[in-house]
């Protein structure tokens, strides 16, 4: 009987340890598209709403967090902000190397000040980008975002119809992982955690 | 007979063994091949041969190929027309893509008139369905063609253009997954279908587990 429960014991124990380094042995999955041959992500320098002048490689050893959205979007840039709001509350003080940059594709209406009025209902930390509509539209091709100025109504004025993806750029400068705009705070967040490292 | 590990452990290691055998055989053999995914696609927004806007939203959930030339090309395009026209019909005929659709794109230098455009779109066998032919500002064509497709051209007098021919591959998330830039051996065409049937299985086994041993391909880089 002592030996038939010894043996138990060992079979958990091993199976415990097993499950423990087949875990940790085990490539994280993203819930993004990686891009597995990361290249450097497409350089801007951009006017934000702190009045800095800022690009993506100011924080190079830390995540940048690119979106390309406008203050009068009536669903999803809210839902996408809101998430990695909470995102960033899930990874603690991991999240102080987790920027969020907000490229605005309705700079007419888009005043920096409107910007950081915007960006602050999310988070303190949240970053919104204006500019030349040039430059914008320019930024904006080359990371794979289309929009265009459409119809409205009268409350909300004239909507942009926009890519909505959220475009991950890991701590070496690559572009590296491209969520959809549906993603959630609790699938982002230990993409984040792996991104740092 | 005594051994040197008690009989419990010789069962883990046998268990880790094949385990790592298997690994390795996963990445030596590639059971499964994968496309790279190489980098975004430029977004756009083009007029097509009709006068309509066509934009990159308008390809998310396809897989779609490019190529780019220009509506006076004539004859000096007329190999890519014929690649175009030859893949559109083999992945027809050869490749299952399920409920996804193959779309064909041929992007225009910039500058050309609507009515030009749709004349060349007619020569070259376009339907203005599955294949557009399309046209943007000449200064954002540059930026989506040069820097964001990575395809060499360059204006030439008299309206024509020096370029380098060039076929991109794009899968339903905008994501660049094969990118063609000369002939080889074996026929650019060729290549190009086999690699649309590549991503075409990969698209049909995206879901559920049969996803994660995709997954581990793209890990494991099993590129064709």
């Amino acid at each position: 009987m002592k030996r038939l429960v010894i043996v138990l014991v060992a079979v958990v124990v091993v199976a415990a340890a097993g499950l423990a380094v087949t875990r940790s042995l085990r490539p994280h999955l993203y819930a993004g598209t990686v891009l597995q041959s990361p290249q450097p992500a497409p350089e801007f320098t951009l006017p934000a709403h702190t009045g800095a002048e800022v690009s993506p490689a100011d924080h190079r050893g830390d995540i940048v967090l690119l979106y390309f959205g406008y203050t009068h979007c009536p669903d999803v840039c809210p839902l996408t902000l809101s998430s990695v709001a909470k995102a960033l509350d899930q990874i603690g003080d991991d999240a102080e190397r987790v920027h969020l940059m907000m490229i605005t594709v309705d700079p007419e209406r888009d005043t920096l000040e409107v910007l950081g009025d915007y960006m602050g209902h999310f988070d303190e930390s949240f970053l919104g980008l204006s500019g030349d509509p040039d430059e914008i539209a320019r930024i904006a091709a080359l990371y794979g975002v289309f929009y265009r100025a459409g119809e409205g109504d009268e409350s909300t004025g004239y909507v942009v119809d926009h890519t909505a993806t959220l475009m991950a750029i890991d701590p070496t400068g690559a572009l590296r992982v491209v969520y959809s705009p549906e993603i959630g705070a609790d699938a982002l967040a230990p993409d984040l955690k792996e991104l740092l490292g | 007979m005594r051994t040197l590990f008690p009989r419990w452990a010789r069962w883990v290691a046998a268990t880790l063994g094949v385990l790592l055998v298997g690994v390795m055989a996963f990445a030596i053999f590639e059971p499964i091949q994968v496309l790279p995914r190489m980098h975004l696609a430029p977004g756009f927004a083009l007029t097509d041969q009709s006068g309509d806007i066509f934009t990159s939203e308008d390809t998310r959930g396809t897989v779609t190929l490019y190529t780019f030339a220009w509506a006076g090309c004539g004859d000096e395009c007329s190999d890519l027309d014929s690649t175009m026209a030859t893949v559109r019909d083999r992945v027809a005929a050869e490749v299952d893509l399920g409920e996804t659709e193959f779309r064909l794109v041929t992007m225009s230098f910039g500058g050309d008139a609507i009515e030009d455009l749709s004349a060349a779109a007619t020569e070259s066998g376009a339907d203005g369905e599955a294949w557009r032919w399309g046209v943007a500002d000449p200064a954002l064509a540059k930026t989506i063609i040069g820097s964001g497709f990575r395809a060499f051209y360059e204006p030439l007098g008299g309206g024509g253009f020096r370029f380098d021919p060039t076929f991109v591959l794009v899968d339903g998330w905008g994501v660049v997954r094969g990118e063609y830039r000369y002939a080889t051996l074996a026929g650019t065409d060729d290549r190009i279908v086999r690699h649309v049937d590549v991503l075409a299985q990969e698209l049909r086994n995206s879901n559920g587990v049969a996803s994660l041993a995709y997954e581990a391909a793209h890990l494991f880089l099993c590129y064709p």
